[in-house]
């Protein structure tokens, strides 16, 4: 503007002269774009970024989404039907109405991926890249081949059984997990090159962990946990004593189970309720679920709930399971060595004069319960076989949060360490042990923390409509027999519509607000996406700092910094 | 820092909308009323002539030698915009030429000063878009009461004190009066929604004849409140009942944005130091604050602003955001 008429006649001045007075001096504060974590992100223990993948799939781009679905967790379509949905407990649409159902979308991509035959999108590794072990094909030892090979690694995936898949095949009943979703996914994964899967190789018999450390750049070790944990009533112990994990185990590989009329199961676990539900599809007239715990969210503490999913149980409760809370079996009636009934009494977990919660009975409420068989699952334990060095007499394997088990290149995850009880956990694990590794040898930065994170507090509900959650569907009692699905799943317009649910907390959704806001024109759009994942520029020659952008931001993704 | 692709002031000549006000004007962090002529001139488009009252906007775009403005534009005096706006579209007739007329003025510059003014233009019927940027006092001379000025607002000429809680008198019913004009078309409008108000502007341009729109447009200075939060006091004021949102065809109410979840009065009236004595522990506020409460009462009951259930565009349902954003299209 240097040939701006610096006098004019009749004070005309020049279109939009005072372009060449930057206002921007005037600021004391600078609105900034700051991705924050969301917090069903900050929540997943496999490390999914759930808000990132419902935006794509919000813009109908489903094969991104997917993409951006599996950077992180390979098995979708596996806990998009089995995992509790931390994601959902933290997202901050309860505020709101109800939470997004994110794990509808995930299970819908999962099985998306499966139909379309969607390639994983990860590069081979060089023939001759360094080789990592991992033992145990279940979620944490294909977890961490498969990140593994992510980052450029080969990997070597060791197991007992001559199928990958681990709990997923061996303890979860079809109707919750049917075994196409589950064989697809883990072949998928398995034909991946770069990795080879050795079945039939079972630790502390076929090699030992010498042998591993001998011929890998690093070992993984998911071997879960596989022996039940003892149990006996005063010393008794039934002749025809079953194990919960092993009958389950019998069903899920021949479709059979002993029948029983009566039939008590002790636990309160996932196990326990699956197992109660699988002998009342197998015929039993009454299957009694002993618990010394209360119904999930029914306890009076977090502790005091049975720990198996509510939505589980409720389930269990709806096909005629019969849930005895607040009991526990006091003594077996044996006839000869045949079961005959228990007697139960009432039983609560309370601290002892140490403070440790222990199993009380209390006296005077014995009652007796005619069963033929009484089935323990009450957890299971690992079989230290080859481990006896690592463990040095512990329970579990205790490794740090990135599953370093404190001896030369070994991590371990999932079941083993005591803390991970879920697949997600332990996927997430499998994911957060080749990455440590990977840091460890190559000497690089293992991954940045998931800081800050967009609570409620950063949303701006005025930009939000109500919107119900959609409603799944489950087969009704009578249609539950055998290995049909449960819950059918969401069809492509309902996993649409959830996605569009989501209120992108901490990433731009494109909405325009600032655009629109801005009084002084400071926020610029541009036709292609900028590498903060935004359309908007701020222009600086021109922001005074009010802030009006960063409050009427709906998501969060505008933070006022202070300019000096 | 951000990678932009081209370079700021290419991309701002490639912006997807009209500019009608460059940046560069030195209205204060946050002026609700620069934000409500920027969308307004957003809305009408380039052809245009604008004719501007003194006031606050007149004074913050155009700080001689330099001006915001990129369409045509006058200023003569406070009282006489409808009267200069009337004789451009007079000329621009006898010239056969088709550009809209819009006339700006402030609170002070329609319901006191210009209004007789006004009142001629919309008896002689001349083709102007008369736009009002209410911000409820004289801020350009440092908060004055106008006839706008709500009742309880506390100005630098009607103080909150042992006296007087603010304000003695009531809003002047403007509307009313511009639309016992039998008006071809009058509207009120607010900077919290703006799809409405482009709405509206499209509508008022599209009728010919004289035209109104009352915008309602908060000032950070003189209302009291941060300058972030503009758009928030805005949409409290229509959420409230106090601020109707309303369109009136010859003086019939032909629509109303509804009020889904009628919000306190004292939600609005808190995030405003102007009304801070109203939340005194006395008497008297205790029954000034119930005043404006039953005002924005009356208002709902007058304009039928109660929605029977949620609507896409009621008072909660017209900001909702898109991936994508459409929703101020």
């Amino acid at each position: 503007m240097s040939n701006k008429p610096r006098i004019t006649p009749g004070g005309v001045a020049q279109a939009g002269a005072a372009m060449a007075y930057h206002t921007g001096s005037w600021r004391t504060q600078r609105p900034t774009h700051v991705h924050a974590i969301a917090p069903c992100h900050h929540a997943c223990p496999a490390g999914e970024d759930p808000q990132a993948y419902l935006a794509l799939l919000d813009e109908d781009r489903p094969r991104e989404a997917w993409e951006a679905l599996v950077a992180a967790n390979p098995l979708p379509g596996v806990t998009g039907r089995v995992c509790p949905h931390f994601c959902e407990s933290a997202c901050n649409r309860s505020e709101l109405d109800e939470a997004v159902a994110i794990h509808s979308v995930e299970r819908f991509l999962g099985d998306e991926a499966l139909a379309q035959g969607w390639a994983y999108p990860v590069d081979p590794p060089a023939a001759d890249a360094p080789i990592v072990a991992a033992v145990g094909a279940g979620p944490a030892g294909l977890s961490f081949a498969y990140h593994a090979l992510q980052l450029g690694w080969r990997a070597r995936l060791f197991d007992a059984l001559p199928e990958a898949g681990g709990v997923c095949r061996s303890a979860i009943p079809t109707y919750r997990l049917p075994r196409t979703v589950l064989d697809g996914e883990v072949e998928r994964l398995l034909s991946l090159p770069g990795l080879e899967f050795q079945p039939h190789m079972r630790f502390g018999l076929d090699f030992d962990l010498q042998d591993l450390l001998q011929d890998h750049a690093g070992v993984f070790l998911g071997l879960g946990t596989q022996r039940p944990h003892p149990w006996d009533i005063g010393g008794a112990i039934p002749a025809d004593l079953h194990n919960g994990l092993d009958l389950l185990k019998e069903w899920l590989d021949h479709g059979s189970i002993p029948s029983y009329r009566r039939v008590a199961v002790v636990g309160g676990g996932n196990t326990s309720v699956d197992l109660a539900r699988v002998l009342k599809r197998a015929g039993a007239e009454h299957v009694y679920l002993v618990t010394h715990a209360a119904l999930p969210n029914q306890g009076e503490s977090p502790g005091d709930e049975m720990p198996a999913l509510a939505r589980e149980v409720a389930q269990a409760l709806e096909e005629g399971v019969e849930i005895l809370t607040h009991k526990g079996v006091h003594r077996l009636l044996l006839q000869g060595e045949r079961v005959v009934g228990v007697e139960i009494t009432h039983m609560k977990k309370l601290p002892d004069a140490s403070g440790h919660a222990v199993r009380t009975a209390f006296e005077g409420t014995e009652t007796v319960l005619p069963v033929d068989a009484v089935i323990p699952a009450v957890g299971e334990v690992i079989d230290p076989t080859g481990l006896e060095a690592l463990l040095n007499g512990a329970p579990y394997l205790k490794t740090d949060q990135d599953g370093f088990a404190g001896h030369a290149l070994v991590y371990a995850g999932g079941d083993m360490n005591g803390r991970s009880g879920t697949v997600t956990e332990a996927i997430g694990d499998g994911r957060r042990a080749a990455m440590a590794l990977h840091a460890r040898v190559r000497d690089v930065e293992a991954y940045a923390p998931l800081s800050p994170i967009a609570g409620w507090e950063q949303i701006n509900p005025a930009y939000y409509e109500p919107s119900p959650r959609i409603q799944e569907t489950v087969l009704p009692v009578a249609k539950r027999t055998g290995c049909a699905e449960i819950e059918p799943g969401p069809s492509a317009h309902q996993a649409h519509r959830e996605a569009g649910r989501c209120l992108s907390c901490g990433m731009c959704l494109a909405c325009d607000n600032c655009f629109t806001l801005c009084p002084d024109q400071a926020v610029l759009k541009s036709p292609e996406n900028l590498e903060d994942g935004s359309r908007y520029v701020f222009d600086y020659d021109y922001c005074k700092g009010c802030g009006l952008c960063a409050r009427e931001c709906p998501c969060g993704f505008i933070q006022m910094i202070d300019e000096y | 820092m951000t990678a932009v692709p081209i370079p700021l002031s290419d991309l701002r000549r490639r912006q997807p909308r009209f500019t009608g006000i460059s940046p560069g004007h030195r209205a204060c962090q946050g002026c609700g009323e620069l934000l409500a002529a920027r969308l307004v001139t957003e809305a009408a488009g380039p052809d245009v002539v604008v004719a501007n009252a003194t006031g606050c906007l007149e004074v913050t775009t155009t700080n001689w030698p330099d001006s915001a403005w990129r369409v045509p534009w006058i200023h003569s005096l406070f009282e006489n915009t409808a009267a200069v706006a009337s004789g451009i579209e007079a000329a621009l007739k006898a010239q056969s030429r088709s550009s809209k007329v819009l006339a700006f003025a402030g609170d002070g510059g329609t319901f006191d000063i210009g209004f007789q003014a006004l009142s001629g233009m919309i008896e002689r019927g001349h083709n102007v878009l008369y736009v009002c940027y209410d911000n409820e006092a004289y801020m350009n001379t440092g908060v004055q009461r106008s006839g706008s000025t709500p009742v309880g607002a506390a100005t630098t000429t009607s103080p909150a004190g042992k006296e007087r809680l603010g304000k003695r008198h009531l809003k002047k019913d403007i509307l009313s009066i511009i639309a016992a004009h039998y008006m071809p078309y009058a509207a009120t409008a607010t900077v919290a929604y703006p799809a409405d108000l482009r709405h509206k502007v499209r509508r008022a341009i599209e009728v010919e004849g004289p035209t109104f729109l009352l915008v309602h447009s908060p000032c950070p200075q003189g209302w009291g409140h941060d300058g972030s939060r503009t758009v928030e006091v805005a949409r409290l004021g229509v959420q409230s009942g106090l601020v109707p949102l309303i369109e009136l065809e010859r003086g019939a109410v032909t629509g109303v944005m509804p009020i889904r979840e009628p919000r306190p009065v004292a939600d609005y009236l808190k995030a405003q130091a102007r009304f801070r004595h109203l939340f005194a522990d006395s008497a008297e506020a205790a029954r000034e604050l119930q005043h404006l409460q039953a005002l924005a009462e009356h208002n709902i009951e007058r304009y039928g602003l109660s929605a029977p259930g949620p609507e896409a565009h009621d008072s909660e349902g017209a900001d909702t955001v898109r991936r994508g954003g459409n929703q101020w299209a």
